[in-house]
């Protein structure tokens, strides 16, 4: 299902380097040539993008490029690497037994690789939470509504675009927890509704959220969150 | 899914144990000493992850095996990366892992209940395969049964190509073309029927694949995973030499693929161990040149395709492309427009695709 659309725009790039995989995979490589992506305003989107655009944007290559290939080998590395040209963010995936599949698996990497490091810059004056990043607000809160739905959990793909906009959020408050909670409780129903221990926990249970926020966190000289 | 497998399931008996027993109960007789008394054939038996749990071992049992496993790969691997391009430490450690995945029962050994795991294979036979992969050389694919194609699971076994990364692609091309779903399709020189599946499973009604193979062994493989993922309806297994079978259909087809043999027969011998020593030659060799096969189809394919109709050839690459692009689009330009290389992903010129006028 996948790969038809993905053929369509993925671009062909040989690959020129000899680089080989890590021996123990990091899913999570960031491309140090990679410009600044601290409040891109217009780098916001990305997410929104259904697979084939997003592909549009990648070069995607395999690794182990020396050699015939094809019949010569046994198995060719099916190892995919896609390199996302607008933000530089790589995202690789090499542990699913077909090319097929590490493809998917790796533009599902790129998806949270995006969410987590891509800001937009927020008005707070202004400010109103998507509906995106209510839907992963605790199931308790009575800011979500009752239009928002079931709460997406972090292995819910939609979670990254609400990942995305809390990380907005967290940023432009300089990583302050409870100020986010009060915002969000307060904007929404004029009360604070929203605790800082239940967003806490909600940061706390996706590895990489976490450790994005704490290393915000850390930058500000606050003590990371556990 | 339903899973129709014409295997007879295996005894719990170990070979070893299955085959004495069989000397104790069987008469001898003069020619049965000349041959031995032959061990239960692999090939009869299902590809692991289909096999019934009906073995245990201990967490720790298991644990005891991936060490030891691991061990063999970190001190082979370099050798064998060295020698002939094989696979490397990470990628064989790869393998082990995916090994006790098609070995084990999924549930248990994600819920970590209880000391004992569920086997799909003896234990002491999990340690015999992982040895014939690393001293022998014998194919992953083949020591597990399977390979992992597209977002399909394909049984393989020896005698049958192993379908290649780079071959996903043609199903991807043939998606491309307009009315690809109700067409009549070929796929030569089948193998394990890779290409004809992928294919067959997004054809709609009226669509259909013609899939055909030399080799007897080719085609009970193919017949199993068509049956595997429902597609009798819409793949008919042909035997004979790629165009020989499909006379009945000649001037209908929508289109035409195939990854022939295509390696020059002076390469064969250089090639990995897994490959030289244990996949068929007649799935590999093109000839001289590489290309006796490839040529053959380039001039059967005018008189096989309909007018408008698609054709896409897997090559060995670069010159092999260039050298057929050129012979579609000059010496048979009369026949065929549109001519187009595509490259693989990693940047090889690995496919031909055109259209018959």
């Amino acid at each position: 299902m996948m790969a038809r659309p993905l053929l369509r725009w993925a671009s062909f790039t040989s690959l020129h380097t000899s680089s080989r995989l890590p021996f123990v995979l990091l899913p999570r490589t960031l491309n140090p040539r990679a410009p600044s992506l601290a409040f891109s305003a217009a780098a916001s989107n990305y997410l929104h993008l259904s697979d084939d655009q997003l592909m549009a944007q990648c070069d995607m290559d395999t690794y182990k490029a020396s050699g015939p290939g094809g019949q010569h080998r046994n198995k060719r590395e099916s190892a995919v690497r896609l390199s996302h040209r607008p933000t530089g963010i790589v995202a690789q995936a090499v542990e699913e037994r077909s090319q097929h599949k590490n493809r998917a698996m790796a533009l599902t990497r790129l998806r949270t690789l995006l969410a987590l490091k891509v800001r937009k810059a927020i008005d707070l004056d202004g400010y109103a939470p998507p509906s995106e990043l209510l839907q992963i607000l605790p199931a308790k809160s009575t800011i979500r509504g009752k239009d928002v739905g079931p709460q997406i959990g972090p292995n819910n793909p939609k979670f990254a675009l609400g990942m995305q906009a809390l990380l907005d959020l967290i940023f432009a408050v300089e990583g302050s927890v409870s100020e986010t909670a009060k915002i969000l409780g307060y904007i929404v129903y004029g009360s604070f509704l929203l605790s800082t221990g239940a967003l806490s926990r909600l940061i706390l249970s996706d590895d990489s959220l976490r450790v994005t926020v704490n290393e915000l966190r850390t930058s500000k000289g606050m003590r990371p969150l556990r | 899914m339903t899973l129709r497998f014409p295997f007879t399931v295996r005894s719990p008996l170990p070979p070893v144990f299955a085959s004495s027993l069989h000397r104790c109960l069987s008469i001898p007789s003069p020619s049965s000493s000349s041959s031995p008394t032959p061990l239960p054939s692999s090939d009869r038996r299902p590809p692991l992850f289909l096999r019934p749990p009906t073995f245990a071992a201990s967490r720790s049992d298991l644990h005891d095996f991936r060490r030891w496993a691991e061990s063999l790969a970190l001190a082979a691997g370099p050798r064998i990366s060295a020698s002939d391009g094989g696979p490397d430490a990470a990628l064989l450690r790869r393998e082990i892992a995916w090994l006790v995945e098609d070995a084990t029962v999924a549930a248990a050994s994600e819920s970590g209940v209880g000391e004992e795991l569920r086997l799909r294979v003896e234990l002491e036979e999990l340690y015999r395969l992982w040895r014939a992969r690393i001293e022998e050389r014998r194919p992953f694919q083949y020591i597990v049964g399977c390979e992992h194609w597209r977002d399909l699971v394909l049984v393989v076994k020896e005698g049958v190509l192993i379908p290649r990364p780079e071959t996903e692609m043609v199903v991807d091309l043939v998606a491309e073309v307009e009315g690809f779903e109700k067409g009549l399709w070929a796929d030569l020189g089948t193998g394990s029927g890779a290409i004809a599946v992928g294919i067959g499973r997004m054809l709609q009604e009226g669509g259909r694949v013609f899939a055909t193979d030399l080799s007897p062994v080719a085609l009970e493989v193919a017949r199993l995973n068509v049956e595997r993922y429902e597609l009798k309806d819409k793949i008919e297994l042909r035997r004979g030499s790629w165009f020989e079978p499909l006379r009945d259909v000649e001037g209908k087809l929508t289109g035409l693929v195939s990854n022939p043999p295509y390696i020059p027969s002076s390469h064969v011998p250089g090639l990995q161990a897994e490959v030289g020593q244990h996949e068929p030659k007649l799935a590999l060799d093109g000839g001289e040149e590489g290309m006796d096969h490839l040529l053959h189809l380039c001039e059967g394919s005018a008189s096989a395709l309909k007018s408008g109709g698609f054709f896409a050839f897997e090559t060995n690459g670069d010159e092999q492309s260039e050298f057929i692009a050129d012979l579609m689009s000059i010496k048979f330009g009369n026949f065929f427009h549109n001519i187009k290389l595509i490259p693989d992903f990693a940047g090889i010129q690995r496919f031909v695709t055109g259209f018959r006028r």
